[in-house]
């Protein structure tokens, strides 16, 4: 039996006319990374800002840790840790300071709070830079302190917004390592993001295109309902000349340039691997270099929601 | 739906979970009082505030207050009615920084003129006059001076002393030759409605209020708003912290920036001023706090509501300054204010508090007498720290 950290029924946010979030339903198990994806706008803060106790839904509702967000926003604060997109903690206090300021905030107090401050340094690899200054401390070393002091009182949840935003590669994949070993030792993790690497992480996606959810999966089974099919990387001349006949070929239900090649995605239940390479090799000023079989990316599982989100837009709006 | 495992800590009975709640409350109200006192240690701009602006403001205000005015009403009575006093009072009018509104038949009349308004003093010369001159002894003039026009009195007194003493002496002179050049002149005075014959007596506790709403206004106006525009209220607002937490754990090193503040003003009241010190030390005391506690609380309401730095520092300035220096009775008499100015003047805190100030240091009064300013002084800052609790829960949805 599985323990469900979070529930969501309904759950929705206007401001004015403008529906921010719209009926969203979902759960998140204990110990499981949940990663919402989704483009600028789309309604992942409002959705974090609700179920944190920070924004009220105008409809629907929530339960955190086993409390209701309307009827007991305090235990659910008191069960959450949270990272806002936007860095909020105090430049002009040091690493050390502003750790101690979040433990008294909740409430730790004497040896018990520069024990846990020492543990949380270690756990976010900063030990060195204590007293260091906030406002000197370079984007990701900020994202790290600002996960530590989210993660001071031992949240069994926490909401990470953005954690990585506009932060170098190298710092990601450390901030992500801490991520899952957080996961891993128990802990929920709620994770918005814009970069779909960093979604392959997680053990669950859900889909957010205006304000929607649009689609709730793993990753690879998110990939299989949204581009099926088998995907193969073409390198070499005049291939992005040809993209129109490739599509064309039988079985092939989709050809893009991607990067500095092109993917041809097709039905295997059609045709198979060496009939396409045939058929796209003996295209008249096409020269083929190299052929590999790719896995979709969850880019691919982006676009292809969003199209047919605004799709049924059209054609909602037709009717 | 399955139970969570989490619970939040367990406690034994209710009265160990008050006992609990109570402890984490001062424990949170500690940590933001430590944090917003580690804000000033970084950006001292505070504590110069606190502590430089009510010295040069007491030094500047109490030495230079008394723009120098002249034209100064008086009203003459002339006792002596001789040839020498008609002279003598023809020369002191002359300089032009006294200027003669009226005559009076006696002394007995300043009371009227005084509350009519229609001068600033009454200066009489004595029947004796020409002969105190004819013999080179002191002449004995007296100069009754309207002490509510707190500006104009010292200015009053110096200037009618010089005038009296230059033109008696150049009559002595002109009687008696340059042996007269020895001669005392006497300029008797009585200051009514402020017997202490000192306009900066009347003037300090009325800068004490006016420094003290500015300092204590400015000091808590960023405090809040610096949150909103870093957005570090929000990552507060996801903690169990509640409104009044943060508001009180704020307060409290403000608070004693305040105090500080309010001692420095009174020490150099007391010491470059010589205000002295009549009444009750604690109803001054409890005056003193309970107005920081308003003003604090008004500059809390201002930083919550605004949530931008740069209004909240104008707006502070302006709703301190103003009222505690127009409408406060610290520059014009609160009884000569026209009626609408009057009933707004009710809602000044600086009005009770110099009311107070002055019936402590100069009156000498206690408790009982100065009840009804304390009163008010309580009732305005429980309401600005009612309505900011109140504003905030409100800006936060
Ligand atoms: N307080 C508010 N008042 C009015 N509109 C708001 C408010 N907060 C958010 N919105 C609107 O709601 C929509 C969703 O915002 P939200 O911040 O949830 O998006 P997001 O998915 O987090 O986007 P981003 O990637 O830019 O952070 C946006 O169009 C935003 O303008
Ligand atoms: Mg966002």
């Amino acid at each position: 039996m599985t323990v469900r950290s979070i529930v969501v029924e309904g759950l929705g946010r206007r401001f004015g006319d403008f529906v921010a979030v719209r009926d969203v339903s979902f759960h998140v198990e204990k110990g499981e990374i949940f990663g919402y994806l989704g483009a600028n706008g789309a309604g992942k803060s409002t959705t974090i800002r609700m179920l944190s106790g920070l924004l009220e839904p105008t409809s629907g509702r929530a339960l955190v840790a086993g409390h209701d967000i309307a009827k007991a926003p305090d235990k659910v604060k008191a069960s959450i840790g949270y990272m806002s997109q936007k860095f909020s903690l105090y430049l002009d206090l040091t690493v050390r300071e502003n750790l101690e300021f979040f433990g008294g905030i909740y409430g730790s107090w004497g040896r018990a709070l520069s024990r846990r401050v020492d543990e949380t340094l270690e756990s976010i690899d900063m030990r060195s830079l204590a007293e260091t200054s906030t406002a000197a401390l370079p984007g990701g070393l900020r994202q790290r302190l600002a996960l530590g002091s989210a993660l001071f009182h031992k949240p069994p949840i926490v909401f990470l917004d953005e954690p990585t935003a506009g932060v170098d590669p190298a710092s990601r994949r450390e901030f992500w390592k801490l991520i899952r070993g957080i996961s891993s030792a128990g802990t929920t993790v709620f994770v918005t993001t814009h970069y779909m690497d960093e979604a392959e992480y997680c053990a669950r996606i859900g889909l957010m295109v205006a304000g929607k959810l649009v689609a709730l999966d793993t990753p690879a089974a998110l990939k299989s309902e949204w581009v099926p099919g088998r995907i193969l990387r073409f390198e070499g001349e005049g291939l992005v000349r040809a993209l129109s006949e490739i599509r064309r070929t039988h079985g092939v239900v989709e050809a893009q340039s991607f990067g500095n090649g092109v993917h041809v995605r097709f039905d295997p239940g059609h045709t198979t691997d060496q009939s396409v390479l045939a058929a796209v090799a003996a295209l008249p000023a096409v020269k083929v270099r190299l052929t590999e079989p790719v896995e979709a990316t969850l880019e691919d599982v982006f676009l292809a929601a969003a199209d047919r989100k605004a799709e049924d837009a059209v054609r909602g709006g037709a009717s | 739906m399955t139970a969570p495992t989490e619970t939040s800590a367990p406690t034994s009975s209710p009265r160990a979970a008050r006992k609990h709640a109570r402890s984490g409350a001062l424990r949170r109200i500690v940590a933001i009082a430590r944090k917003e006192a580690l804000h000033v240690q970084r950006d001292p701009r505070s504590l110069y505030l606190a502590l430089g602006m009510p010295i040069v403001l007491l030094l500047l205000f109490g030495y230079g207050v008394s723009f120098d005015m002249d034209h100064l009403p008086v009203v003459l009575v002339d006792e002596d009615r001789t040839p020498e006093s008609r002279e003598i009072a023809d020369r002191v009018f002359a300089s032009g920084d006294l200027h003669m509104v009226g005559r009076a038949s006696s002394g007995d009349e300043a009371h009227g003129i005084f509350a009519r308004r229609e001068a600033h003093a009454v200066l009489i010369l004595p029947r004796g006059t020409s002969e105190s001159i004819g013999r080179g002894e002191a002449v004995e003039a007296q100069l009754l001076i309207d002490g509510v026009e707190a500006n104009s009195a010292a200015q009053l007194q110096g200037k009618a002393e010089s005038a009296l003493r230059s033109a008696s002496l150049a009559m002595s002179v002109e009687a008696m030759g340059p042996r007269a050049v020895a001669i005392p002149t006497e300029v008797r005075l009585s200051t009514w409605f402020n017997p202490e014959e000192r306009s900066q007596l009347y003037l300090v506790p009325g800068l004490a209020a006016y420094i003290l709403a500015i300092v204590a206004v400015l000091l808590t106006a960023l405090t809040v708003s610096r949150e909103w525009e870093r957005s570090s209220i929000q990552q507060l607002f996801v903690t169990p912290v509640r409104t009044y937490e943060i508001m009180l754990g704020k307060l409290v090193p403000y608070f004693l920036l305040g105090v500080v503040a309010e001692m420095t003003v009174f020490v150099v009241g007391a010491w470059v001023f010589d205000v002295p010190m009549r009444g009750d030390p604690l109803a001054l005391a409890s005056a003193s706090l309970l107005f920081l506690l308003g003003m604090l609380g008004q500059g809390m309401l201002i930083s919550i509501v605004a949530r931008n730095q740069m209004v909240a520092t104008q707006v502070a300035t302006m709703t301190s300054m103003l009222p505690s220096m127009l409408l406060s009775g610290f520059v014009f008499p609160i009884e000569n204010m026209p009626l609408p100015l009057q009933v707004i003047s009710n809602v000044v805190p600086a009005r009770y508090f110099i009311h107070a100030l002055r019936g402590v240091l100069l009156r000498g009064n206690g408790f009982p007498e100065i009840g009804f300013d304390l009163l008010m002084l309580t009732a305005f800052a429980c309401l600005m720290l009612f309505a900011g609790t109140k504003r905030f829960k409100r800006e936060l949805a």
